[in-house]
């Protein structure tokens, strides 16, 4: 009989006998992980037609290139601690142990405790790796009691395999299937002692340590955790247990969740981890900052990803993840974008790019600027029209378009290191926040700038050299480092450089001019001032007019008392203006043509499809369904109308906005049946006016049930006949 | 007996008197055991390593099996049998409740051994164990005709054991606290390791010998006892727990020998010594029983863990922050005054003499200092929408933050926890008004400005 036929209705899980079969062809599972190790570039969940699409080329080779260095730089920063949490495992594996008192660890990891877990994981990797311990990793919520919780322990450290292997995975599973049938319930204290007695006792065998790590301290019971930390106190000289506790708040939780006789059980070592703040500005100035990289995000699409994690969760892999979002976004929109990658490669996929895709780079915004600036008529048509002309002028365009980021991000730091630590911070302090300050608006203008400038200007002689040579220091460094090893590194750094050396050379002008011209300076502005009671400032005839009088008679002050310092001065700062920050530091849009083959600027939808916004949702879909259903009959002209064609759900629950706080189920059922009464005929409804018709009154009490169920509103117990409304 | 009282009383000073009861009662196999012995006494008075010595001791010197287990561990009465059996039985076949216990108990009767003890750790734990648990315990004898005593291990008196259906009589052992000659008596009597621990690191230190030189010659039992009577002169007032007064002891010891050594204050002058270690002392003081693993001198520190430091250490995201202070402010207000604090045009209040009185009777009674009230999260929601400034969707991330708190145990379910979907979910805030004071601060936010009681 075939397996599914059945008397009830039901869901049928199939074990894929196919692949199971077939040991060449891999599970899906296994598939995407090989995407990520970089070594294939077929995805299970993608089809053939997509993912042999340039796009999809490139998409994968930049998300791997920055997944690798997102990576390899959380581990780093991550190292110093889990090595100084390994030698405190080993070590406490090894020293002499004082009988019942447990070896522990607290990290303080920091509130988000998602994330964590991923730390621990690669904690757990790091010492199997080196088979030092047999880790156990218990979360709260498989220790609900006692019970389970050593239940869940002892199976985790007898049954747990060092997943380095997975490489022979395949074969190994026949043989953990036989063995993965230790019971749970015979995971108790004795059978771990039987086991350990046996796998390390003997002679020769490597002395392991008992791992046992509670990610999340603060979700454990009290009672539940008291009692686990006692039994294992109790049971450390015979087994080798250490206990690593992952605190997301602070010493004092430990404190008060421990009393007295338990917390004498333990010894406490403290472990703090990077702070997420850090760890996010450290992978925002490596990773998403990195010249290395053509992708990159627009001021608001990079504000609104660290606002997320500042704002709201404190998670890095939420942020990861976010992007990741944005990098899909940008590169799935065409073909066309798969030229955002080195300049090379993308030399490359010129010549494969189809008509349609010349024409979504002919409707890029920056086109038309670009298309207007030509002045021969001929070459706009061939522009316009003939995609080989367009294609053989691609190059140079994409040039100007990277060659304009890198010297970007040059004098980004440049700029960084001349007003990030000016009083108060007009600006920011930041490299980020530099970051999206200059690409949302022309700096220049703003207020803030304008501020900084002044501090600037009126800095000593010794701080103002030595913070701009700093700063030229830095670029420097910056260029020789990041910028030159890339492609078209040489030409921005020989531009910057020429910048920097004319920079230099004013420089010195403001050094040399010095100390006797200051004494002028002095003079110069106490004879202003002096002289300035003198000139009349009677006849004005308004407040307006007195002010622009005196701010003219200012700026005639400053010119006049512009001593040889502050006038070499001020050329540093214009020199710096015009050179680096009104050529370089230009906001996105006067950025050159085609930059939005680079820059993913489309936030809405990535509000959209990463923030959800459930109520709003709902909302949306029972005051206008016609938005989520696309149908002809329930077109809204106005979001308060009420159209009989609509669900049933929906008029009730349009209805049920108009009342307070109780609604009269019978006053309900009446709005109710009259808005459907005015889709139907006149004539009809006059007649039975009275009666009830008993299928309104059943679509009527299911429309409220299902409301109840969406938690929109509860039968009252005070007052029959009544609903509470839930929501305001 | 004999034997086994003069094998114990050196390893356990001034419990000579309990070694000779418990001698008196169990000392001898071939007489019949007493049913129970119920041995209590306040942590840190030895009961569990003496009952462990003097049963290890018995098993040594007499025809006796012994079991020891803690009860803690025994959370369902099977693994309780197990352990039982396991120790006492030579051969082992699964028992699966009490009654297969006692069947195979009564199968263990055999010539070469004449008793059987049973030391039962934490025993007040049996209360909460199946029912037939204590019982069957307190009368494995009768039931078993085993020559057999269960020792009960616990803190807490035997009249709190009574229930309902009543127990038998039994006899109690108590173990009082020790005073204070006693404690330095036991405390003493590390001397020779802790002279062991110290040479043997000097030594190991090689550079300098006059400093183990030094050491030799200082560490003298009556050096040890001066050091011991200044330690419990601060410690004794806080602590008699003897396990954890020697740990601190050991710990501060050092620190105590560091003049000496060093050559700057000589052994014989207590008072410059008592000078140097009364900071130490102190600060060991309020670390004592936490066993943070830390350099003494980075405990003062660790130790000013005000409610400032411990609201920095907090890294809480921006709309995280203002949720805590909308949870705070639910807390304690009244949801009465919600619209005269946070809707601006809210009319005037008028005051009437009830009022002014009621609030005068009151004002002891501050609603801050009378700790949270529960609030919902409609509630919450729409205080902290009303402190906020800008605009802020009602999304995932931020209804995701309330949890987080919960998490966090920053604010706490009253009721409801279950049905949070029809809104009647209650909750809590955990946190004291200097550390929400901290937090707005931190954000810019006036928080006393929004509370009633300072209004």
């Amino acid at each position: 009989m075939d397996p599914t036929i059945s008397v009830s209705k039901g869901c049928f899980v199939y074990k894929n006998g196919a692949t199971r079969a077939n040991p060449n062809k891999k599970t899906p599972t296994k598939r995407k992980r090989s995407v990520q190790a970089g070594s294939e570039v077929t995805s299970s969940l993608l089809g053939k037609e997509l993912t042999s699409q340039p796009l999809y080329a490139a998409y994968t080779e930049c998300w791997h290139q920055m997944h690798n260095h997102i990576v390899e730089l959380q581990s780093e920063s991550n190292s110093r601690t889990l090595e100084e949490l390994e030698e405190f495992v080993t070590g406490a594996g090894e020293g002499s142990r004082q009988e019942d008192i447990l070896p522990t660890a607290a990290l303080l990891t920091g509130i988000n405790q998602p994330d964590h877990l991923k730390q621990f994981e690669s904690l757990t990797q790091h010492l199997n790796a080196k088979q030092a311990a047999r880790v156990a990793v218990l979360q709260s919520r498989d220790c609900a009691t006692l019970k389970a919780a050593v239940e869940s322990m002892v199976y985790n450290l007898m049954e747990a395999q060092p997943s380095a292997d997975d490489a022979n995975e395949d074969e190994e599973t026949e043989d953990d299937r036989d063995r993965k049938r230790l019971r749970r319930s015979q995971c108790t204290m004795k059978q771990l002692h039987l086991w350990y007695d046996n796998n390390y006792r003997g002679e020769g065998v490597k002395h392991q340590v008992l791992l046992v790590i509670l990610p999340d301290f603060e979700c454990f019971s009290a009672s539940v955790l008291q009692d686990f930390i006692l039994i294992l106190s109790a049971q450390c000289d015979r087994l080798p247990f250490v206990l690593v506790l992952g605190v997301a708040t602070a010493m004092t939780a430990v404190h008060s969740t421990l009393p007295y006789h338990v917390s004498s059980k333990i010894k406490l070592r403290v472990f703090q981890t990077q702070p997420a703040p850090t760890g996010l500005n450290e992978l925002l100035d490596k990773v998403l900052l990195s010249p290395k990289y053509a992708f990159h995000l627009s001021g608001k699409a990079f504000k609104f990803l660290t606002h997320i994690f500042l704002y709201y969760d404190f998670s890095i892999q939420g942020f990861i993840q976010g992007f990741k979002y944005c990098l899909m976004e940008h590169y799935f929109a065409g073909n066309a974008f798969a030229l955002c990658t080195s300049y090379t490669k993308a030399l490359g996929r010129i010549q494969q790019l189809t008509h349609d895709d010349v024409e979504t780079i002919r409707r890029l915004p920056s086109f038309r600027p670009y298309v207007e600036q030509i002045n021969d008529c001929k070459r706009i048509i061939a522009v316009l029209t003939d995609d080989d002309y367009l294609k053989k002028k691609l190059p140079q365009l994409l040039r100007d378009c990277l060659l304009h980021f890198m010297l970007f991000r040059s004098s980004l730091e440049f700029f960084t290191e001349l007003v990030g630590d000016l009083p108060r911070c007009p600006l920011g302090k930041l490299r980020r926040e530099l970051y999206v300050n200059c690409l949302n608006k022309p700096i220049a203008q703003q207020a803030e700038y304008k501020e900084c400038w002044q501090m600037l200007s009126f800095m000593s002689k010794d701080e103002f050299i030595a913070k701009v040579s700093r700063a030229i220091a830095c670029t420097d460094q910056f260029l020789s480092e990041q910028i030159v090893p890339l492609e078209l590194g040489d030409a921005c750094a020989a531009e910057m450089r020429a910048e920097l050396q004319t920079l230099k050379k004013l420089l010195n002008d403001v050094e040399l001019a010095t100390m006797e011209t200051h004494a002028v300076t002095i003079e110069s502005t106490c004879s202003s001032t002096d002289a300035r009671p003198l000139a009349d400032l009677t006849q004005v005839a308004s407040r307006q007019q007195l002010k622009e009088q005196l701010l003219q008679r200012s700026k005639h002050d400053k010119q006049q008392s512009l001593s040889e310092y502050s006038r070499a001065l001020h050329k540093v700062l214009d020199h710096i203006e015009t050179h680096l920050v009104l050529a370089h530091l230009r906001p996105l849009q006067n950025a050159p043509p085609l930059h939005e083959l680079y820059v993913f600027s489309d936030i809405a939808t990535v509000r959209r499809n990463i923030i959800g916004a459930p109520r709003a949702a709902l909302h949306t879909a029972l005051n206008n369904p016609h938005f989520y259903m696309q149908c002809k009959c329930c077109e809204l002209q106005d979001q308060s109308q009420l159209v009989s064609t609509m669900p049933d759900l929906s008029v009730v629950y349009k209805l049920h906005l108009e009342c307070g706080r109780m609604i009269n189920l019978f006053d309900w059922m009446q709005a109710f049946r009259s808005v459907l009464r005015a889709g139907d005929e006149r004539d009809e409804q006059e007649s039975n006016q009275e009666q009830l018709d008993p299928q309104v009154q059943a679509r009527f009490t299911r429309a409220v049930a299902e409301l109840q169920f969406l938690g929109y509103i509860k039968m009252s117990k005070r007052k029959t006949d009544h609903a509470t409304r839930l929501t305001w | 007996m004999e034997q086994i009282c003069a094998a114990l009383e050196p390893q356990f000073p001034c419990r000579e008197i309990a070694i000779t009861t418990l001698g008196e009662l169990i000392g001898d196999c071939e007489e019949a055991y007493p049913p129970v012995i119920y041995v209590f006494g306040h942590s840190g008075t030895g009961k569990t390593t003496l009952i462990n010595s003097f049963l290890k001791q018995c098993q040594k010197q007499q025809k006796v099996r012994i079991a020891q287990l803690n009860a803690i561990e025994c959370y369902t009465t099977k693994i309780m049998i197990e352990n039982v059996l396991d120790s006492l039985a030579v051969q082992q076949s699964p028992a699966d409740n009490m009654l297969e216990f006692v069947e195979q108990l009564r199968c263990l009767h055999t010539a070469e051994t004449h008793g059987f003890l049973i030391a039962i750790d934490n025993a007040e734990r049996l209360r909460d164990m199946d029912a037939n648990v204590l019982p069957v315990l307190m009368r494995l004898q009768q039931i078993t005709s085993l020559n057999v005593c269960v020792l009960l291990l616990s803190q807490l008196p035997f009249e709190k054991y009574y229930n309902k259906t009543g127990l038998s009589e039994i006899i109690t052992l108590h173990l009082g606290q020790y005073n204070k000659a006693e404690t330095l008596r036991i405390l003493s009597t590390d001397f020779d390791q802790v002279r062991q621990q110290l040479l043997q690191q000097q030594s190991q230190e090689q550079q300098q010998q006059q400093r183990l030189d030094i050491c030799e010659a200082a560490m003298t039992p009556d050096f040890y006892n001066n050091y011991l009577n200044l330690f419990l002169s601060v410690f004794y007032k806080a602590c008699r727990d003897v396990p954890e007064l020697r740990l601190t002891a050991r710990k501060c010891f050092g620190i105590y020998m560091e003049p000496v050594l060093d050559g700057s204050v000589e052994c014989t002058d207590v008072s410059r010594l008592w000078r140097h270690i009364a900071g130490p002392l102190r600060a060991a003081l309020t670390q004592i029983y936490m066993r943070i693993e830390k350099p003494l001198l980075g405990e003062t520190v660790m130790e000013d863990q005000s409610v400032r430091k411990l609201a920095q250490s907090l890294e809480l995201p921006y709309y995280g922050k203002y949720l805590l202070i909308a949870a705070f402010l639910a807390s304690h207000n009244s949801a009465k005054q919600d619209k005269r604090l946070f809707v601006k045009h809210h009319g005037k209040q008028r005051k009437r003499m009830q009022t002014v009185n009621a609030r005068a009777k009151n004002a002891e009674k501050m609603s801050t200092t009378l700790g949270p009230k529960s609030f919902s999260i409609d509630r919450l929601l729409a205080i902290f929408y009303a402190i906020l400034d800008e605009k802020v969707g009602l999304t995932c991330n931020l209804l995701s933050q309330i949890s987080t708190l919960v998490h966090l145990k920053l604010l706490s379910f009253v009721s409801g926890e279950q049905n949070i979907m029809d809104g009647s979910a209650k909750l809590q805030c955990t946190v004291g008004l200097e550390f929400v004071l901290y937090i707005g601060k931190v954000v810019g936010f006036n928080v006393r400005q929004y509370l009633c009681d300072f209004m």
